[in-house]
Formats: structure tokens, C-alpha cells, sequence
């Protein structure tokens, strides 16, 4: 600011001008801040090189510069050589020499190495005025024996226990001075290092899956603490976290340690679920802590409050994390682990067709139950189901989480009569069993009444109709009746019977045709040998005619030979002689093509004898003579073109 | 003295037949109660046990067989389940539960094997022959292949042309329906006598040949169903519909 003040002196004009040149020239300068550093030096030294097993080392950094603002305590956590038991203590100087000044802040580290040989506090990184300085690395050897006794341990060096308040940092930040209840008793005003520890616990190191896991960080110390803060926000990987929370006052609690008291405060309470087995780590934890500081000058110690700020930090724990039986698991089982009842209540026991009823699934208990997703509730074939509404909620009750989840079906009856809600159960592990459990609730009856606006199924009332759902499939029942049980895997068709019948219809019918076939031929010899025997036939009758010719019997000559015409037709064409007409006489002459001329004189004959026969009058001898030439010679010449 | 020693034999004789007939159900149908018995009361081993000896006196009735698949089912041995579901399947096509018990237990094996799709008429025709047993389908054609033989037997017989024709239409329209019926028959006789199998075994490698020593081509598991093509020195050719197939040891299969 001094710069500045000058600037403006130094420069006559108007005054926005003067505004505007000192705007600009704040504005170029580089990195311009209040307190800001200039060439910082920094330097890290440590009071000794070599160090008894179980003794000390003070690790001291300095920064100087010419101006000096707010300065953070370097990342120590590059040190692994070495346990940090005490610091930083901070403390800071001016001088003003010749018009210059200069100012030096130091943060001191106590430090006791972890293990003997040849150590090394590696290069810390420090953060001055927006720029990174590295410190040199220091090589310390440790060597056995001596070990350092209790009193010894924090045992500031004195070039450090002056200055400024300490600088606690990180997030996370406890509650302040005033909230941390009553202040600490001093217990040994002679000795200036405040004993504090902060330890990490669990109450189990061996556990389940799911299974919950106290984690408790509590802060012994003989001091008064001022303030407190964690170095970085805590992760636990592998587990679920859930904070369990400390009253607003940090409680105390006297303890006795040894001949020593101390003020113990809960800094902490975490309930861990393991997520995965194995081995798990719940990794170390950093506090900053700023006590009050036991000063030697009065005056200070009057009229200020001497602070310092010093860093803890707990061991990492290794838990054990076992897997679920498997063997034994039940087979409605969704991973809940704890302790837990189940209670099932219906808002009313009896309802109507088509009014809703509420039933609330509830499980409760000790544990974790987000991972309980499955809703609990069968599907009802005569109930409509809507997706149940889930709450679930948890609290912490005596460090132990208890877990409660709701499932609040909305059901339709659809159907009316006796139902039941059929028993809910539900399976978790008990850890402390270290087995299955599965808990029941009872059916719930539930009566259902017909619909509101009148008997279910009659004309006009509204029935809303639902498919008929299979709820679950399973293998239809044994069959039952006994009787007649008898060997069923003989095959018809490989009986010989089946064979036998096969066959039948073929060597029947074979027979058939042979006999059928015989009987033709049967029929058509003696068919030829009719028409074989028909011209014999009919000269035969000829004959006889023949004998008759004479007037006396002109009848009976007529007769015969238009028999032997008839007849002879009848022989060749294998018909009755007595149902021949002479119509059909032509049809069968004509069918075997004999010429219409033979046709008409064969007619002509017949016709003629017919006529004679029948004539009141009797013909003369000539005439018969003649008739009878006529029918010699037609049957000549039948037999001639019906044999062609 | 011989007439006591008789007596006291005969006695005898008659307390051991009461005894053997207390103890333990003898004939078929006493076995059939005692396992079903068992069944309702959920001891399925001893269920499958009755069943088995029904079987074991040449009773191969499809009940049996049906009741025997359910206990292995209960029992959870799959492929005894189908094996069992198959035979009586064979026996009574026509069961409904035994259908659906067997689709129920395909559904539960490890292998999906997927048939090649038919068309939808011949569907109709293969699903409704496949409700018919092999007897009913014989019975049918024989009937009609009979009634076929005496028209035919009636129209060499007949005289005159009309009844011919109407005897050569009677007789050529009941031919043809028995030779639908002769390939049903055909299609049945081929479904029972098919050789098939089922896997037995929970899992098993399907080789390349029948020895050890070829390489696994593919893997089946408990219930799958395999077609036997051939058989030599222990081993089985078999394959799936998708037309995979390889070399499975006899004894890690069951011909149904």
C-alpha cells in the first residue's frame, strides 16, 4: 500500500488522469496482492542428523521474503520415513532494517522416525504468493537403542515457539473453539508439548457382507483444543457409508490412561457396510488440530492467546470381510444383512368388487435394507396390483443403523368372496448367528362383497373382465387311476393279424378276377358254339318246313320257317329268340354290317311269313315254294356276310 | 406226525406269502398305488423306485411312464424326466399333460435348439397326427384299406355299366383315402421307430469320431434330444436337427 500512496504524490495533473495512471499501474503490475512475496528463500533444516530409535527430530522450514502474506504449512505428506507427532508450529518475524523490511515465517515439525537406517524427509512443496518453492531433502539416520521416553516425545525446539496464530486447514471443519465444550486442564504446566492423540477404531475387524461396521475417531488430549479440522474429506472404498451423527457439543469424557488423565472427545462415527469381500482398508485420517500453547511470557500469555497448530494422523485398519454362505441361502433372498422383522397389515378386512384396499409390507430392523429391491408381495389372480409405492428411511439408533422399508400395494379385488392375501416372508443373514433367517407374516383374510351398484353378473351392471393370469408353471400331477395298466408298447401294425389283413383284400380280389374271368370265357364258348350251330339249326327247321308244304298246313310251314329265320338270328348275335322284334333284328344285322339290301330282303321274308301265318286266306303251294327259296337263299347270304 | 410237519409247513408257507404281500406291493398295480403314494407325500425317490419296478415286469403303460417322468422332474433329473416324458409320449400321443410336462422341461434345459419352420398347413397335418397314436392311425387305414378291397372285390364282380361306374368312383375315392391313410401310418411308424436319444449326463462333448481322442466339435448338456444315425464300439453318431452332428459315448445318452 505504501507503493501506491506514493505514486499518487508524485504525479500533479488532473485528477482523473491521476485515477486512471493509478488503475493502469495496479492493473500492469504483475501479481500484484497484498502481502504479496518477492523472491521468497525457503529452506527446510532439521536440528540433528542422527537420532536414537523411539527420539525426535525437529524439522523446521523457513520462508523469508520482504513481504509476506498469508503463508499455508507445507504438504508434509511426502514424509513416510517418519511418524509426524508434533507441529506445524508456526511462527513469524519482521525486521525493519535501513528502510527495508524483510519477514520470516517458520513452521516446525516434530517428527520420530518409523524405522532405523539411513531416512530421508523428502523435498516439501510450499505454496508463497500464488508461487511453488521447494525445500531440499535432509538425510537423517536413525539408530537403535536409547529409545525415547514418553516425556520426551513433542519436545518443541525452541527457535520456533514464537509468532502468529497457526493456520488450520482443509475442509471438514469441527465446530469451533467455543463449541468444544470445556476447556482442557492443563496437566503438567512445565511441559510445553501438548499431548494429543487422535485414534481411528471399529468394533469388529472380521465381518460379513452387508454386515455393519462402527468406525469411532476419538481425540485424547491434556490440552485445550481451540480448533480442529481434517486434512481431506474421508473416502472409505469397498464400503457404504453412512454418517452417524454427534450432537452439536463435542462430548467429553474424562479417561484415565496409565497415571495420566485426558479430556476425550468422539471426533467421528461412521457406520460401514462393506461392499465387496476381502481384505478391506479403512485408510488413515489427517487432523489439524490448533491448541493453545503454553507460553513462558507472561505478557503474552495475558494479552494474547498463544496458539500452534498440530497435525495427527490415525493408523489405517484392515478388515476382514467374509462372504455369504451360499449353501444355505434361501432362495428369496435379496441381500439384506442384519436383524429385521416383517409385518403385513390390510387397511380394512373387507372391501368390494372394484374398491381398493391398502396393504402395507413393512420391514424394519437393524441394518441395511437399501439393497432390499424385490418387492415382497405374490401376484394375486383375483386382485389387480398396481406397482407399489416405496419408502424407505434410516436411522441411527445406539450406533447401530436400522433400516426400514415400505411397500404400499394398492389392490382392485376383482373377484367376489373369501380371499386371502397370501403370507409375505422374507429372508436376511444374521451376522451374529452368522446364518439365514426367514420371517413370516400370516394370511390376511380379506372379505369381498359384490360391487357397489348391484349383484355381480346380472343384466346391465359393469364387469370389468381380466385374462385368467398363471402365476407360476409347474409340471401337471401324476396320473391317478390304476386300472388296467397293462404293457401298452406292442404295435398294432407289426401284428401278424395286420399282416394277414394287409394281404386279404389282395388275394380276394385276385380271386375274384380269375373266377370272373373264367365265367366269360365260360359264357363266350358257348356263345360261339351257338352261333357256330345256328345255320345247322336253321336248315334244320328248313327241313321241317319243308315237310310241312302243303296248303293243310301252310300255317305250321310258315311258322317254322320264320323260326328258323328268328332263331338263326338269335344263335348268331347270342339273344333270345322270343324277345326279338323285328326292329331289333335290324339293329343287330346292322350292327355287324351286313348290307341294307340283305337287310330289307331278310325284313321282307319275315314279313311275308308273318303275313301268311296270320292271312284268313291259305296260300298255295307255289307261293309257299317260293318263300321258302327266299329264305334258303337269304340265310346264305347272312351267313356269308356275317362270317366275313 | 407227517400230517403235523405238513400242517406246520403249509402254515408256513402261507405266513411268508401274507408277509411278502404286507411288505412290499407285489403287482403292477399295488406298485402303481404305493408310488403314488409316495409321490403325494413327496418322497419322489421312493416314488421312482415303484414306478421303475412296474417297468421292471414288462409293464411299459404310458401312466407309468408319465407318473415315473414327474418324480424325476420333482427329483430335478432332467434328462430321465424327458427320457421318460418321450417314452410315454410314444405310447399315448394323445396325453395333453404328458405334452405339456415335456414342453415344461424342454423349457428348463441348457440347450436351445431350434427346429427349421414348416409350413403352416403341414403343421395342422403333423400336429394333429402327432395327438394320434401309431394303433389308432393303423386301425384307420386297415378299416379303410378293407372297405377299399371289398369295393374293389364288388366292381369285378358287377354287371352293367352304371353300377360299374358308380362302384369304380365308391372305390377309387375310399383308395385314396386309404393311401392317405398308408402315409400316415408311414409318417407314425417312422415317429416311433425314429432312434432317438436324450442326453443323460449333465454335459457332454459331441467328438468328431468315435474315439476319445477326436476333437470336440460341440458341447450338449442334460435333456437335449439327439438323433441316432449309427453306432459302432461304444459310441453313437448322432445329430440335432440344425443338422450339427458327431460321436457321443453310448452311455452318456438314453435311446428313448
Amino acid at each position: 500500500m505504501s507503493a501506491t500512496g506514493s505514486r499518487e504524490r508524485g504525479r500533479p495533473g488532473s485528477r482523473l488522469a491521476v485515477w486512471l495512471g493509478i488503475a493502469l499501474a495496479l492493473a500492469l503490475l504483475p501479481g500484484f496482492r497484498p502481502g504479496f512475496a518477492q523472491d521468497a528463500s525457503v529452506r527446510a533444516q532439521a536440528d540433528r542428523t542422527r537420532v536414537d530409535e523411539g527420539g525426535q527430530v525437529v524439522l523446521t522450514i523457513e520462508i523469508s521474503a520482504a513481504n509476506l502474506g498469508d503463508v499455508a504449512p507445507p504438504d508434509v505428506s511426502g514424509i513416510v520415513d517418519f511418524d509426524i507427532v508434533g507441529g506445524p508450529m508456526s511462527s513469524s518475524r519482521f525486521q525493519w532494517i535501513n528502510g527495508r523490511t524483510s519477514a520470516t515465517k517458520s513452521f516446525a515439525y516434530v517428527l520420530r522416525p518409523r524405522k532405523i537406517g539411513s531416512l530421508t524427509i523428502p523435498p516439501l512443496g510450499l505454496l508463497v504468493g500464488g508461487k511453488t518453492y521447494r525445500t531440499g531433502s535432509i538425510e537423517v539416520e536413525a539408530i537403535p537403542g536409547g529409545g525415547g521416553s514418553p516425556g520426551q516425545r513433542g519436545m518443541p525446539p525452541a527457535q520456533v515457539q514464537r509468532g502468529g496464530p497457526g493456520q488450520p486447514s482443509g475442509p471438514g471443519q469441527f465446530g469451533g473453539a467455543g463449541r468444544l465444550g470445556p476447556p482442557g486442564r492443563a496437566q503438567t504446566p512445565a511441559e510445553p508439548a501438548p499431548q494429543v492423540t487422535v485414534v481411528a477404531d471399529v468394533d469388529t475387524r472380521t465381518a460379513y457382507l452387508g454386515q455393519q461396521i462402527t468406525l469411532r475417531v476419538l481425540l485424547d488430549t491434556q490440552t485445550e483444543i481451540l480448533n480442529l479440522g481434517m486434512k481431506d474429506t474421508p473416502t472409505f472404498p469397498g464400503f457404504w457409508t453412512e454418517e452417524i451423527k454427534l450432537p452439536e457439543n463435542l462430548e467429553m469424557r474424562r479417561v484415565q490412561r496409565g497415571t495420566e488423565v485426558y479430556n476425550e472427545y468422539t471426533l467421528m462415527k461412521r457406520a460401514l457396510f462393506p461392499t465387496g469381500s476381502g481384505a478391506l482398508t479403512v485408510p488413515a485420517m489427517t487432523y489439524q488440530i490448533q491448541v493453545r500453547r503454553r507460553s513462558q511470557d507472561p505478557i503474552e500469555s495475558f494479552f494474547f492467546t498463544p496458539t500452534e497448530t498440530i497435525t495427527r494422523r490415525t493408523e489405517p485398519i484392515t478388515i476382514r470381510v467374509e462372504t455369504l454362505p451360499v449353501a444355505s441361502r434361501p432362495p428369496d433372498f435379496s441381500g439384506a444383512v442384519g436383524n429385521f422383522t416383517l409385518t403385513v397389515n390390510a387397511d380394512r378386512k373387507e372391501t368390494r368388487v372394484n374398491d381398493a384396499i391398502g396393504i402395507k409390507v413393512k420391514i424394519a430392523g437393524e441394518g441395511n435394507l437399501n439393497a432390499v429391491s424385490s418387492p415382497p408381495l405374490a401376484e394375486l389372480s383375483d386382485f389387480k396390483e398396481y406397482a407399489p409405492k416405496v419408502t424407505s428411511s434410516s436411522s441411527v439408533v445406539g450406533e447401530r443403523l436400522r433400516g426400514e422399508k415400505t411397500w404400499d400395494y394398492v389392490l382392485i379385488p376383482l373377484a367376489a368372496g373369501a380371499q386371502t392375501i397370501p403370507p409375505v416372508s422374507f429372508s436376511f443373514f444374521d451376522p451374529r448367528a452368522g446364518q439365514y433367517r426367514t420371517v413370516s407374516s400370516g394370511a390376511i383374510p380379506i372379505q369381498v362383497a359384490r360391487a357397489a351398484d348391484g349383484s355381480v353378473g346380472t343384466g346391465g351392471t359393469f364387469v370389468s373382465q381380466s385374462d385368467v393370469r398363471q402365476l407360476r408353471k409347474d409340471i401337471h400331477f401324476i396320473k391317478q387311476a390304476g386300472d388296467g395298466l397293462a404293457d401298452r408298447s406292442r404295435l398294432f401294425y407289426r401284428a401278424p393279424l395286420f399282416m394277414a389283413l394287409l394281404v386279404l383284400p389282395v388275394v380276394a380280389n385276385l380271386g375274384v378276377y380269375v373266377f370272373t374271368r373264367r365265367r366269360e370265357s365260360l359264357h363266350a364258348n358257348a356263345r360261339q358254339r351257338r352261333e357256330r350251330k345256328a345255320r345247322s339249326q336253321a336248315r334244320r327247321r328248313l327241313k321241317d318246313a319243308r315237310r310241312r308244304l302243303s296248303p293243310s298246313t301252310s300255317r305250321a310251314f310258315y311258322a317254322e320257317v320264320a323260326r328258323a329265320l328268328t332263331e338263326y338270328v338269335a344263335a348268331k348275335f347270342d339273344a333270345a329268340a322270343a324277345g326279338l322284334t323285328h326292329d331289333r333284328i335290324e339293329e343287330l344285322l346292322a350292327s355287324r354290317g351286313s348290307a341294307d339290301e340283305d337287310r330289307r330282303e331278310f325284313h321282307r321274308c319275315l314279313e311275308a311269313c308273318d303275313y301268311a301265318r296270320f292271312a284268313p286266306t291259305s296260300s298255295d303251294d307255289k307261293e309257299m315254294r317260293r318263300s321258302l327259296h327266299a329264305a334258303e337263299e337269304i340265310l346264305v347270304r347272312l351267313e356269308r356276310s356275317l362270317s366275313a | 406226525m407227517r400230517r403235523r410237519r405238513k400242517a406246520l409247513a403249509g402254515l408256513l408257507l402261507l405266513c411268508s406269502v401274507v408277509a411278502t404281500r404286507v411288505a412290499r406291493a407285489s403287482t403292477p398295480r399295488e406298485l402303481f398305488e404305493a408310488g403314488n403314494n409316495a409321490y403325494e407325500q413327496e418322497r419322489f425317490n421312493d416314488a421312482a423306485s415303484s414306478y421303475e419296478k412296474i417297468l421292471g415286469y414288462g409293464v411299459s403303460d404310458p401312466r407309468v411312464l408319465y407318473n415315473l417322468a414327474n418324480s424325476y422332474f420333482k427329483l430335478g433329473k432332467l434328462g430321465a424326466a424327458i427320457l421318460y416324458y418321450e417314452r410315454a409320449l410314444r405310447l399315448d400321443p394323445s396325453d395333453r399333460d404328458t405334452r405339456d410336462n415335456l414342453d415344461l422341461a424342454r423349457g428348463l434345459i441348457r440347450d436351445r435348439v431350434t427346429e427349421s419352420e414348416i409350413p403352416y398347413p403341414v403343421k395342422v397335418v403333423r400336429d394333429v397326427l402327432d395327438g394320434l397314436s401309431a394303433n389308432l392311425v393303423g386301425a384307420f387305414f386297415l378299416i379303410v384299406y378293407l372297405a377299399d378291397g371289398a369295393l374293389v372285390g364288388l366292381l369285378l364282380l358287377a354287371r352293367g355299366p352304371t353300377r360299374r361306374r358308380v362302384l369304380g368312383y365308391c372305390a377309387a375315392t375310399v383308395g385314396l383315402v386309404a393311401l392317405a391313410g398308408g402315409v400316415a401310418l408311414a409318417y407314425k411308424i417312422e415317429q416311433v421307430t425314429a432312434a432317438r436319444a436324450i442326453v443323460m449326463a449333465d454335459k457332454v462333448d459331441v467328438l468328431s469320431g468315435p474315439a476319445a481322442d477326436n476333437t470336440v466339435l460341440f458341447t450338449v448338456h442334460e435333456g437335449t434330444r439327439l438323433e441316432v444315425r449309427n453306432r459302432r464300439d461304444g459310441w453313437f453318431q448322432v445329430s440335432l436337427p440344425n443338422a450339427m452332428s458327431g460321436w457321443v459315448p453310448i452311455g452318456s445318452v438314453e435311446k428313448v
